[in-house]
């Protein structure tokens, strides 16, 4: 067979397959709606194209044929394979099960980052009131300076430097200030884990000698008060974007059977629902830091009880949640 | 062979032809989108400023959406490339020829601050540059590559002649040469255009420079399609 005959054989069948994918993704689903999916047998058109693409490249004809049908199979391809679940359902099932779960199976990097993170944190907090000077070599001046007027006891919204920032004004900083930090902490892991290692104890050491020197100031009452709403979702989103952070830096170091690439592939696959969950994490923060935390007028008992049951509940959360399958 | 095309096997038995982009192309993409970014949020600046603390904390949500956000709401929604790409005829793809899903798209976006280290994307370029498919480090975490939406083949260059069946057929080797011959005489002066078409009499038939030329126009122009 010549080209020719070829073409005209099967041109009217191309034009159609062509004007098919011309159509936008909405568009076709309503056609097959209204028309039932018999209309149009997508996948035997497709390998139908398959095949002449096939014939016309081992009978060596036309550049400009074989370029036409490889378009027409490019296109074909990305619809039979790009088809992709409804991303409302995902999401769902993502918060329901997907991210405990991913929490659950990547629990080595977890508590390692845990540790890392809180072991500093801890220790630090613990050992200011007895050495008060190494607060001031971990915190910068204008950070102590701040201290009072955040967490002084004439303060009206804790928490703020200025009587002027406005809640919204604070929870647009808290956004972009902390899930950044997350984000940086969780891609920084790929320079072989350092990042990631840094930005956790990093981290640890500042908020334990914050917290150790306002403890040493006095200010406990207030300070706790501030933060016990929001710790939960913020410290736990830390320690999970540092554990993303590491698994990548871990596939890099100890990749095992694969190839570095591959065991980098599977990794960043794997760590991404956490990183997805931290950025939930700590806009959920961002929201309780800018619009409950601040608040003076409940007593900090109150504050620091649904503190602790967020932390309970978070705990729980990521301990059970997803367990049974089907439910 | 030191190409750009990368041919990616489909279950069919078939192969897809990628036209993958380098770091310029790439480079100029990202600069169109970072003026875009820019004069939305400079637009939108101006009315959330009279808002005054409100508005500045709205506007860092913005910049934080345009800045972590931006690259992957357009490539996973709007057709796999954000306007700067599109601008450039850029899209992303998984390297499997399939649209760029949402999970590698969050993947070589987000680790998008670390090909930028240690300083106007140092770490990328060097992974561009040393990787074959030019992919820099988030697009290897992601499996994703930048390929190109419309073939190499710019028809429109080929002047038109009388379309003419080539003598015997011809191999795809073959009529690449042909086609891109055609499509650079116009370029080059006559004299040397028709040494050039001398030089493959087994397509033209022919030793003489003048009809080696006009034959082989006629044999691109058949290639591409034009008859009558």
């Amino acid at each position: 067979m010549n080209q020719q005959t070829f073409e005209s054989l099967y041109a009217g069948r191309w034009d159609q397959f062509a004007q098919w994918l011309e159509r936008s993704g909405a568009a076709r689903k309503q056609e097959a709606q209204s028309q039932g999916m018999a209309s149009f047998d997508m996948p035997a058109r497709y390998r139908e194209l398959c095949q002449h693409l096939a014939l016309a490249r081992d009978r060596q004809y036309s550049a400009d044929l074989i370029e036409r049908l490889s378009g027409l199979a490019l296109g074909g391809h990305q619809v039979l394979y790009g088809a992709r679940s409804r991303s409302l359902d995902r999401a769902r099932n993502f918060l329901r099960a997907g991210f405990p779960r991913a929490v659950r199976r990547e629990w080595r990097f977890v508590w390692l980052a845990i540790a890392l993170f809180f072991g500093p944190l801890a220790v630090i907090t613990c050992a200011i009131p007895s050495h008060p000077d190494f607060a001031y070599v971990v915190l910068p001046a204008d950070v102590i300076d701040s201290a009072q007027q955040m967490y002084g006891g004439e303060a009206k919204a804790l928490g703020r430097k200025r009587a002027a920032d406005t809640d919204v004004g604070m929870f647009g900083f808290y956004i972009f200030n902390n899930v950044r930090i997350g984000f940086q902490t969780f891609a920084s892991g790929l320079l072989f884990g350092v990042g990631a290692l840094f930005y956790l104890i990093f981290n640890g050491v500042f908020i334990g000698a914050f917290t150790g020197y306002i403890v040493d100031a006095g200010l406990a009452a207030n300070f706790f008060s501030f933060t016990a709403g929001h710790s939960a979702f913020e410290l736990l989103a830390i320690c999970l974007s540092g554990a993303a952070g590491l698994k990548l830096g871990y596939a890099l170091i100890a990749p095992g059977r694969l190839t570095r690439t591959a065991a980098l592939r599977g990794a960043a696959a794997e760590a991404i629902p956490l990183v997805i969950g931290v950025a939930g994490m700590l806009l959920i923060a961002a929201g309780i830091e800018a619009f409950w935390s601040p608040r003076t007028f409940v007593a900090p008992i109150i504050k620091y009880a649904i503190g602790i049951a967020i932390w309970c509940l978070l705990g729980a959360y990521f301990l059970f949640a997803g367990r049974s399958h089907g439910s | 062979m030191l190409d750009t095309e990368r041919e990616v096997p489909t279950p069919e038995g078939i192969e897809l032809n990628l036209r993958l982009a380098g770091p310029v192309p790439r480079a100029l993409a990202w600069s169109a989108d970072l003026l875009l970014r820019a004069a939305a949020f400079a637009a939108l600046s101006v009315p959330l400023r009279a808002l005054g603390e409100v508005g500045s904390g709205i506007m860092l949500i913005l910049w934080f959406a345009l800045e972590w956000f931006y690259p992957t709401v357009c490539e996973v929604w709007f057709g796999g490339a954000t306007p700067g790409k599109k601008a450039l005829g850029l899209m992303v793809l998984q390297s499997d020829g399939t649209p760029v899903r949402l999970t590698a798209s969050l993947i070589r976006n987000l680790l998008r601050g670390v090909d930028f280290l240690p300083f106007a994307y140092g770490f990328g370029l060097l992974s561009m540059l040393v990787n074959r498919d030019f992919q820099r480090l988030g697009d290897i975490a992601a499996d994703t590559v930048v390929a190109y939406r419309e073939s190499a083949l710019k028809h429109g260059a080929i002047p038109e002649a009388a379309p003419l069946p080539p003598s015997k057929p011809l191999t795809l080797r073959e009529q690449r040469l042909v086609l891109d011959l055609a499509a650079r005489s116009p370029l080059l002066t006559v004299e040397r255009a028709r040494e050039l078409a001398v030089l493959i009499p087994s397509v033209t038939g022919t030793q003489q420079p003048e009809s080696a030329l006009t034959r082989l126009l006629s044999i691109a122009n058949y290639l591409i399609g034009r008859r009558t």
